[in-house]
């Protein structure tokens, strides 16, 4: 797998397997369709846990080495020095298997598809290489070339296959990452304008930490390319305010769609801010780690709170994932800095390792939850047909397996020790202290309001004396396939919680290679006469 | 040393993971085939909890053997020392044992999975006055498994042993296993195919049927189980936190556990809910320890082959002083020393500070927590509520361990707690165990009387602990363990008799039915109201314990008279108690039947139901034989922090001072006196009013029918955080998601409507003005060439009459106009 | 010799020339008009063989006007062609019934 053809594989299976199924079977063949994207999305399973098994612990760049180069490329524009460009690290292969693990999943979850199978079976495919394109590029245009390619079938898969107001909640959707896109091509040009016509990430990186002699972005190149690709990103994550296209995406997409919504691409938002904004400009992400970390405040209390008043199911979990997604933006923010022999370095920088290495733990943890809870509404929306929490009640004694499994998930999104919610929530809410009191004491409320929704809903839906909704003769237990998809997920939920050094043994060298590199870069850009003042953190 | 530690651990670790075992087979075995009839469920977690108490008894066997039962060899106190000095001296040559096979033994277990580091008992310098020697017995500390580490932060599943924790590990699986046991009998309803739920209704009045769940409540004990033992055998705060948040789950699960029934879910949600507010404090607390002492273990720890302090020897280092800057705003942490004797560096020494602040909040947010879990003020309203839950249930998790459990959080992390924690503490404690008590003397349902007097004796222990009565507070923590689980059982056996009636205005004469029943439950009320034979010790445990901490608050009183209230209002509480459990006992047990319908249907319970009664009764008269001279107080006091025993003058922002042992002792027969004529005073009251009347009760209801509400309505608690709390947070819930709605998406739906808007301008403009000059001039082109048309007729003879009439023209013109040569 | 000057010549072709002009526009016949099509081109080729004569142009008038002669015998034959087809599809050959390529 480590070689410029193995990670290409694991890119373009499912697109191989897309055109298979586009000339080989027949449009009325669903069974067939269905197994097969099913099978295609298990090969890339596989093959990203043998990509899982190459990895080297103790190798923090990124791989594969080849030849003392870290990442491999050909090139492919070379008038623009745009290389096709691929590698990973402690921080992608965490998110490479966890997208073709929701993939898979997701892909025996869509059963429900009751219309256009092979349409949205090659457009599911196409959608997976865009994101795993996304998590292996390292050249930053090869990068937005996948971060659209996976826009487009997304677009189609809530626009067609989606519930009744689909159009209006694809185009949002659409629309809404579109902007994020043009700001993040803004800060693209920036870039390689200002760094010699480079759109090589690595190399980038060294620009922008100051390894580079005689090139550096300057303050307001750093500032300004920070804040294009933080808002660009954070559309993705979502966090408040650009998160409102995410409870109509998911409300009107299908359940796998809403799935693959939840659990992966949310992800490339935090998975962007890691990889480009934070390590490219380290001075822009100081300027405005606070208003990161409030971001992330707000996000975790507004989405807590918009959660509790919402009636319809799949909304309220829409919005626990803005809640559960402020996580990541808090625990990346927390960079405290003081001033020590005269320039500002950073200060408690293990708290900010753990911040970080919480906030990816909770993209991780999230990932697996919040695609359950997605499924978990799917399940009882493809038999009742309605998602109105007052017209729940009961489902405890009717569907007793789907019910407990149901509970085990939704504690993980609650954050429930030995779940795999709490380690990622805990670790990030530690860290804040450090860097601001205030902020801390306001994230840590969030148990509270989490507690309060997760719980009320659980109520309102799984138990009291009988069902009060329409359709009360369609429930039936859970199916072999369901429960498969349910279990794995919740088992995956456990081991995350309880092992979550699983975790962590790939991604800490990498995360501390971005922690120390950044406070390195800070350093730089102060000697070359930036001049960094510590924001008030009360 | 080490050997004995880790082969503690090792016996613990299996008796703590042997309920998950237990829950994991239950879990993935289900009810063990279709048959719901089958048994095997509640034997398998039996077993488990068994074999569980057996190890722990064996623990604390190797242990006493290890040390030679030295711990118990109290004498009579002689002259002004406590009564737990001679085993402290005892000890003390002990631990010189100790020490030396550690330094043997140093190089082997460096590398070993299992770190031990043994601290305590540094008393060897003589420096100290006498009372200092009374310092804590041996712990031994180590890791289990490392959940995580970031440079020098480890998160990680320790153990944290000493006396307290194998005292509680026998203490809870000892009880587990006898609620365990009457479960089997208590639940014997669910095991059918078609359970009635008399107290869950569906939509058209009929009651709610459904399959028994016998193996899953099973399941559900031995979750909880696990995770209780887990609090106690943890060896640090962030496990505590998360055993904490296991122990709430398992009770969410066990309180809901008749999920029809809608009361039951609230309550369970109640339950959770409000425990998270504590835990709210709690997580407060943890991130200021952590920022400033980078570590949460209670012992002293070794990462990477070097020797940390945990937070009680960062916080008190061998002398149990806390050592603040000369301003008295900072705390220095004690970092620097080796082998467990710790001690803030030297000045100009690089050192870690908390501020003294923020130390106080960390302690109020730990308390938080524990006012959470415990049921204090003003988070007890949680805990009447949980009586949803199945009678063993509300026995083992929700009044004799798992509320505990907050007692015993308070107690296991007293070096963090300043005294103006303390003085906290002992204030919520005193107003708990009191508005608790009051509350109780209204009750009618009899679960709920035994509910807010395990509310108002969890006070009393707070109320210890605030005080400076270490031993006290948790001597209280293991006798009201037994005798509450006993009264619960009893009432458990009274309901399961009556056919689930819990009212007890509905009850009476009840002793002719179920006598086992009756008479093991007045042991239990004797017990907790703290009678005794007058001029003698003899008596139930529950005197000894609370004579305890009256005799603490007596002596505080004295040293701080601001706060005499921590003294009367427990006292009179005693006298409440008395009275409102004797009530109980002659309301539901005595008289005549009040309701014949529920007496002629009554029956004593199986023998799997009263076995546990007996075995229970026996604790909660005995276990605290010989008072404060007995091993079990003596066991207690050989886990006390530093410092407790020597009391702390005034000191801190509060201006507080804690008694002495020696203190306190000089005015045990005072208080004891005291208490118990507050008792009997109680007793005799309720027997003047419900056995043999003198005055009506009912009469007095009506004379003081504003009170009487007052109470019923549990002090407006419900109603008044309903009203600030819950429905403000679902307003501001629908604020927030009418914000999305009408701002945010507003704010978008306007710029996509402005957006369509100019796109309609620029159409028109493209449509009008651009299209229409090209239309123009493509129309003004067109109609010249049909203009045109005319000429090209197809007539050849035309077109030849043209030419030549164009040639002659043009001749013409050429004529005219050429210029002349 | 000398009397007979290149101004008679060229009257005589230009009287040639007027005659084929004047037979082209008022003859409805199509073979008519070809033959006032034969009188203007051997108008203009009695003034080529003038300008031979009595200037100094050498061969070149000759040429031109044999070459003249050649295309006038073949454009005879399309144009009959042309007259033929005309008749097979109109029944006659007058002109003026052909006014297909109006505008």
């Amino acid at each position: 797998m480590d070689s410029i053809l193995g990670l290409s594989l694991i890119i373009f299976t499912p697109t191989i397997g897309a055109l298979l199924i586009a000339l080989l079977v027949n449009s009325k063949a669903i069974e067939a369709l269905r197994v097969g994207t099913v099978v295609i999305t298990a090969i890339t399973f596989v093959f990203t846990l043998m990509l899982w098994s190459n990895f080297d612990a103790n190798e923090t760049g990124i791989q594969p080495v080849v030849d003392g180069v870290n990442g491999v490329s050909a090139e492919w524009i070379g008038s623009w020095n745009i290389h096709y460009r691929l590698g990973y690290d402690g921080i992608s292969l965490p998110l490479v298997v966890l997208t073709s693990f929701i993939s898979m999943l997701a892909a025996m979850a869509s059963w429900s598809i009751n219309k256009l199978h092979k349409g949205y079976f090659i457009l599911f495919l196409l959608l997976e290489t865009g994101m795993l394109g996304v998590f292996l590029a390292l050249d930053f245009f090869l990068f937005y070339v996948f971060w659209e390619v996976m826009l487009l079938p997304m677009y189609f898969l809530i626009g067609v296959w989606g519930g009744p107001r689909r159009e209006y909640a694809a185009i949002k959707f659409f629309l809404y990452t579109l902007a994020g896109s043009v700001l993040m091509l803004i800060a693209m040009l920036m870039f390689y304008f200002g760094g010699g016509n480079e759109f090589n990430i690595l190399r980038l990186t060294q620009i922008g930490q100051g390894n580079v002699p005689g090139l550096q972005f300057d303050e307001f190149t750093q500032i300004t390319a920070f804040i294009l690709l933080f808002i660009g990103f954070a559309i993705k994550v979502p966090c408040f305010p650009f998160h409102t296209w995410l409870p109509d995406a998911h409300v009107e997409a299908p359940t796998p769609i809403s799935m693959i919504l939840a659990g992966v691409l949310l992800k490339m938002g935090g998975y962007g801010i890691l990889r480009i904004a934070f390590p490219i400009c380290p001075v822009g992400a100081q300027y405005a780690a606070y208003t990161l970390v409030a971001i992330g405040v707000i996000s975790i209390i507004y989405g807590g709170f918009a959660a509790l008043a919402q009636t319809d199911f799949k909304r309220m979990v829409a919005y626990s994932s803005v809640s559960h997604m402020g996580y990541v933006i808090l625990g990346m923010g927390v960079w405290k800095i003081t001033a020590e022999n005269g320039i500002m370095v950073t200060s408690g920088r293990d708290y900010w390792l753990m911040g970080m290495s919480g906030a990816m733990f909770q993209m991780i943890a999230h990932g697996v939850s919040s695609a359950g809870m997605f499924f978990m509404v799917g399940v009882i929306y493809d038999r009742v047909h309605h998602r109105d929490l007052n017209q729940f009640g009961g489902l405890f004694g009717l569907m007793p397996l789907y019910s407990g499994l149901a509970a085990g998930i939704f504690f993980a999104g609650l954050g429930l020790p030995g779940l795999c919610g709490f380690i990622g929530e805990v670790l990030v809410v530690l860290s804040t202290w450090n860097f601001s009191p205030v902020l801390a004491i306001v994230a840590a409320s969030g148990v509270i309001i989490t507690a309060g929704y997760i719980l009320w809903t659980l109520q309102r839906v799984y138990l009291g004396a009988e069902y009060k909704g329409p359709h009360a003769e369609e429930i039936t237990p859970m199916n072999a396939r369901e429960a498969t998809i349910a279990i794995t997920l919740l088992v995956m939920a456990v081991v995350l919680g309880v092992y979550p050094n699983l975790m962590f043994d790939v991604m800490n060298g990498s995360m501390a290679e971005v922690v120390d590199g950044m406070d390195a870069g800070l350093r730089a850009a102060q000697q070359s006469g930036v001049a960094i003042t510590a924001v008030p953190a009360p | 040393m080490e050997s004995l530690g880790s082969e503690l651990s090792n016996y613990l670790l299996l008796a703590w993971l042997l309920p998950l075992f237990g829950f994991c087979i239950e879990v993935l075995g289900g009810r063990w085939g279709r048959n719901r009839q089958d048994k095997r469920a509640a034997y398998l977690a039996i077993a488990c909890i068994g074999a569980s108490f057996l190890l722990s008894s064996f623990t604390f066997f190797r242990w006493g053997t290890e040390n030679h039962w030295q711990v118990f060899a109290a004498s009579d106190d002689s002259g002004h020392h406590s009564v737990a000095l001679l085993a402290a001296d005892g000890h003390e040559e002990n631990h010189g044992e100790h020490k030396h096979e550690k330094d043997d033994s140093h190089g082997k277990h460096t590398d070993s999975g299992n770190h031990d580091a043994v601290h305590g008992g540094e008393h060897g310098d003589s420096s100290h006055d006498v009372a200092a020697h009374h310092g804590p017995g041996p712990s031994y500390s180590g890791t289990f498994y490392t959940l995580a580490t970031f440079g020098a932060l480890n998160l990680s599943i320790d153990y944290y042993i000493d006396s307290l924790t194998i005292l509680m590990f026998c203490m809870v699986t000892l009880i587990a296993t006898c609620i365990h046991i009457f479960a089997v009998g208590y639940m014997s309803d669910e095991l059918t195919d078609e359970y009635v739920d008399h107290n869950a209704h569906t939509s058209d009045g009929h009651h709610v049927h459904r399959p028994g769940r016998f193996h899953r409540f099973f399941s559900f004990l031995s979750l909880f189980c696990f995770s209780m033992l887990g609090i106690v055998l943890a060896g640090n705060i962030f496990q505590v936190f998360v055993f904490w948040e296991l122990v709430g789950i398992s009770s969410f699960l066990l309180i809901g556990f008749y999920t029809e029934r809608k009361s039951a879910n609230v309550a369970a949600n109640k339950a959770f809910i409000v425990n998270r507010v504590g835990d709210f404090g709690f997580i407060i607390g943890l991130m200021i320890l952590w920022t400033y002492c980078g570590t949460f273990s209670f012992g002293d720890t070794e990462i990477g082959g070097q020797e940390q302090p945990g937070l009680f020897s960062m916080i008190r280092g061998a002398d149990g002083e806390i050592v603040t800057s000369s301003d008295g705003d900072e705390v220095i942490l004690k970092t620097s020393g080796h082998d467990g004797h710790w001690s803030a560096p030297e000045n100009g020494q690089p050192n870690k500070t908390l501020p003294y602040f923020l130390l106080v909040i960390a302690g109020m947010g730990v308390f938080g927590g524990c006012i959470g879990k415990s049921a204090q003020f003003p988070l007890q309203t949680w805990l009447p509520d949980a009586m949803e839950g199945p009678t063993p249930v509300s026995a083992l998790v929700h009044s004799a361990t798992m509320v505990a459990a907050g007692v015993y959080l308070a107690a296991r992390f007293y070096p963090v707690f300043t005294t103006e924690v303390l003085l906290t503490i002992a204030y919520v404690g005193c107003i708990t165990a009191f508005v608790a008590a009051t509350i109780a003397v209204v009750a009618t349902d009899i679960k709920r009387v035994l509910a807010y007097s395990t509310m108002s004796q969890l006070g009393y222990m707070m109320l210890a602990i605030g005080l400076g009565g270490w031993a006290a507070g948790l001597f209280h923590l293991v006798t009201h363990a037994f005798f509450k689980s006993l009264m619960f059982l009893c009432s458990g056996s009274v309901i399961h008799g009556c056919h689930h009636e819990q009212e007890m205005p509905k009850m009476g004469g009840l002793r002719h039915k179920m006598p086992i029943t009756a008479y093991t439950m007045l042991v239990g009320v004797i017990a907790i109201s703290g009678l005794a034979i007058p001029g003698t010790s003899i008596a139930f445990s529950g005197f000894h314990s609370k004579d305890a901490i009256v005799a603490t608050a007596l002596a505080y009183t004295k040293l701080n008279p601001v706060h005499f209230l921590l003294f009367l209002t427990p006292l009179v509480t005693a006298g409440i108690t008395a009275f409102y459990m004797f009530r109980l006992w002659f309301y539901t047990f005595t008289g005549k039947p009040r309701d014949q319908h529920v007496y002629d249907h009554c029956h004593e319970s199986p023998a799997v139901m009263f076995a546990p009664l007996l075995v229970l009764s026996l604790f909660a008269a005995g276990c605290a034989l010989g008072g404060e001279n007995g091993p079990l107080y003596q066991m207690i006091g050989h886990s006390e922090p530093l410092g407790v025993a020597a009391g702390v003058e005034h000191s801190g922002v509060a201006n507080i001072a804690l008694p002495s042992h020696h203190a306190i002792h000089e005015v045990h027969s005072t208080a004891g006196v005291v208490a118990l004529l507050a008792a009997a005073l109680g007793t005799l009251t309720a027997f003047f009013l419900y056995c043999r009347p003198v005055v009506n009760p009912e009469m007095i209801k009506r004379q003081f029918s504003g009170v009487h509400g007052f109470l019923v309505e549990k002090w407006q608690f419900d109603n008044l955080y309903d009203a600030a709390f819950v429905r403000p947070a679902h307003i501001v819930g629908r604020w927030c998601a009418g914000f999305d709605k009408n701002i945010l998406d507003g704010i978008l739906h306007t710029a996509a409507r402005t957006a369509v808007w100019i796109g309609t301008v620029d159409r028109k403009f493209d449509e009008k003005i651009v299209d229409g000059l090209v239309n123009v001039v493509g129309n003004v082109t067109r109609s010249v060439g049909m203009s045109l048309t005319v000429f090209q007729t197809g007539k050849m003879r035309q077109y030849v009459m043209f030419i030549a009439v164009s040639v002659v023209a043009l001749f013409a013109l050429l004529f005219a106009f050429m210029p002349k040569a | 010799m000398d009397a007979i000057g290149l101004n008679y010549v060229l009257a005589i072709g230009a009287v040639l020339f007027v005659c084929g002009v004047i037979c082209m526009t008022t003859k409805r016949n199509g073979i008519g008009v070809l033959m006032g099509v034969e009188l203007v081109l051997n108008g203009a080729n009695l003034n080529f063989v003038a300008f031979a004569r009595y200037s100094s142009m050498g061969l070149d008038g000759h040429v031109i006007s044999l070459f003249v002669i050649v295309l006038a015998a073949a454009e005879a034959a399309v144009a009959l062609a042309i007259a033929l087809n005309f008749y097979n599809n109109h029944l006659t050959i007058d002109v003026d019934r052909g006014d297909e390529l109006r505008g």
